[in-house]
């Protein structure tokens, strides 16, 4: 138990996942739309159809937040940010020359992080890029001179470029799209499930309860005085 | 040129150590901003929900900041303590920061927006307005109630059920103690 506690948070996968913008987010959000939606429902202090209305909207809240983010915001920031750093910020310097685009930089990285050389250089060799093509082809010169140093060159810069577009892409999209399209969203979906009339109907008899005591006619309430 | 510099730096520094907590605290500080301004944008809410919901979200946010660096921070002290070989200790520190991140986006801004956001509200003097509350039954003397007889007979108009969606203070305050559960936007 206590030995798979510290391999958990010794992890160079985990420790990886943290230090990534998208997965760290998307785990973030995919956790929430569990773990929310389950406290809703543990707390004992609401009424049955009102657990159920919350927990249903707060989980298709976190839904709609983890959609929009990877199928708008990472490709799009991911791959547009690498194209403004490579061509415009960088001018293709710093390491951005050796790379065409983030899939490769990422490639590259992996093998990089990998401690041993000699694991690092058949790992390449044996990598396939596409039909006939070794990924060790794709990679230049200085590359795969990197790769045979002991602490191979990261290239750091193209890395925080690609974690750059990425965090403006959460923030766009998490703070500003996800809630004005979950708005529209959210409200039809609770209908199809039938969840928003029974709330409807929940607060219909609660203010028909607040307004019936001035609905008696004034006999009624003389009766009730005397 | 100097924008471009500080890019490049801000870029060079993430690339080095791109800590967690850092797209959530910037996602918590967008939010903070641009939902109130939505809220009090909404020109078919009533003015004092507005102010009540806007101030809510503000706060709320506000919380969400402080609470997810310090639970990062926290958890990543811990790492020097539990393991004692460096490296491991180094990447123990990203993984205990992300774990305390992820803690306190389940559990601690949800439990601290629920103990602190209404103390808060009520001190500003909004106080929103009590799930089912009657209205209060005036005792009536028997020389009033003569007068009651004597006025016309007034019809309340029945509630009307719109389609569209039109978020009430009855209705945000019918869960308050859910209302906060909606923060750092991830």
């Amino acid at each position: 138990m206590i030995n798979g506690i510290s391999n958990l948070l010794s992890s160079s996968q985990l420790a990886n996942i943290a230090q990534n913008t998208t997965q760290s987010v998307a785990i973030e959000t995919t956790l929430k739309s569990i773990g929310r939606p389950g406290f809703i429902l543990v707390d004992k202090d609401i009424d049955a159809d009102t657990k159920q209305y919350a927990a249903a909207k707060e989980f298709l809240y976190q839904a709609t937040c983890l959609g929009i983010y990877m199928a708008l915001i990472v490709p799009i920031f991911k791959k547009g940010g690498f194209k403004l750093a490579k061509n415009h910020i960088f001018k293709n310097t710093e390491g951005f020359e050796h790379f065409e685009n983030v899939k490769e930089y990422m490639h590259y990285r992996k093998l990089a992080s990998n401690p041993s050389v000699k694991n690092r250089l058949s790992t390449l060799d044996k990598e396939i890029y596409s039909e006939n093509i070794l990924v060790k082809d794709k990679y230049d010169d200085t590359l795969r001179k990197e790769l045979e140093k002991e602490k191979p060159n990261k290239f750091d810069s193209v890395k925080g470029a690609v974690e750059l577009s990425n965090i403006i892409g959460s923030v766009l999209g998490l703070a500003i799209l996800a809630p004005q399209v979950s708005h529209a969203f959210i409200h039809p979906a609770l209908k199809f499930l039938g969840l928003e009339d029974k709330n409807k109907k929940n607060n219909t008899q609660q203010a028909q309860q607040i307004a019936k005591p001035q609905q008696n006619s004034p006999k009624q309430q003389l009766n009730k005085i005397v | 040129m100097s924008i471009i510099n500080s890019i490049k730096e801000t870029c060079r520094s993430l690339g080095k150590n791109n800590k967690p907590t850092y797209v959530v605290m910037a996602i918590a500080a967008v939010k903070g901003i641009c939902r109130p301004a939505f809220t009090m944008m909404d020109k078919t809410e009533d003015p004092k929900t507005k102010k009540y919901t806007a101030l809510r979200e503000g706060l709320t946010e506000a919380i969400a900041i402080p609470a997810y660096w310090g639970c990062g921070e926290l958890a990543a002290k811990l790492a020097n303590h539990v393991f004692k070989d460096e490296a491991l200790a180094k990447r123990a520190e990203k993984n205990l920061m992300f774990l305390g991140v992820c803690t306190a986006a389940l559990v601690v801004i949800p439990g601290l927006c629920s103990a602190v956001i209404k103390p808060i509200m009520d001190k500003l003097g909004l106080k929103a307005p009590v799930k089912g509350e009657k209205p209060q039954q005036q005792v009536q003397q028997p020389e009033q109630a003569q007068a009651v007889l004597n006025t016309p007979q007034q019809f309340k108009k029945p509630i009307q059920q719109k389609d569209v969606y039109k978020p009430t203070m009855n209705g945000y305050m019918a869960r308050p103690n859910m209302s906060g559960l909606r923060v750092g936007g991830l």
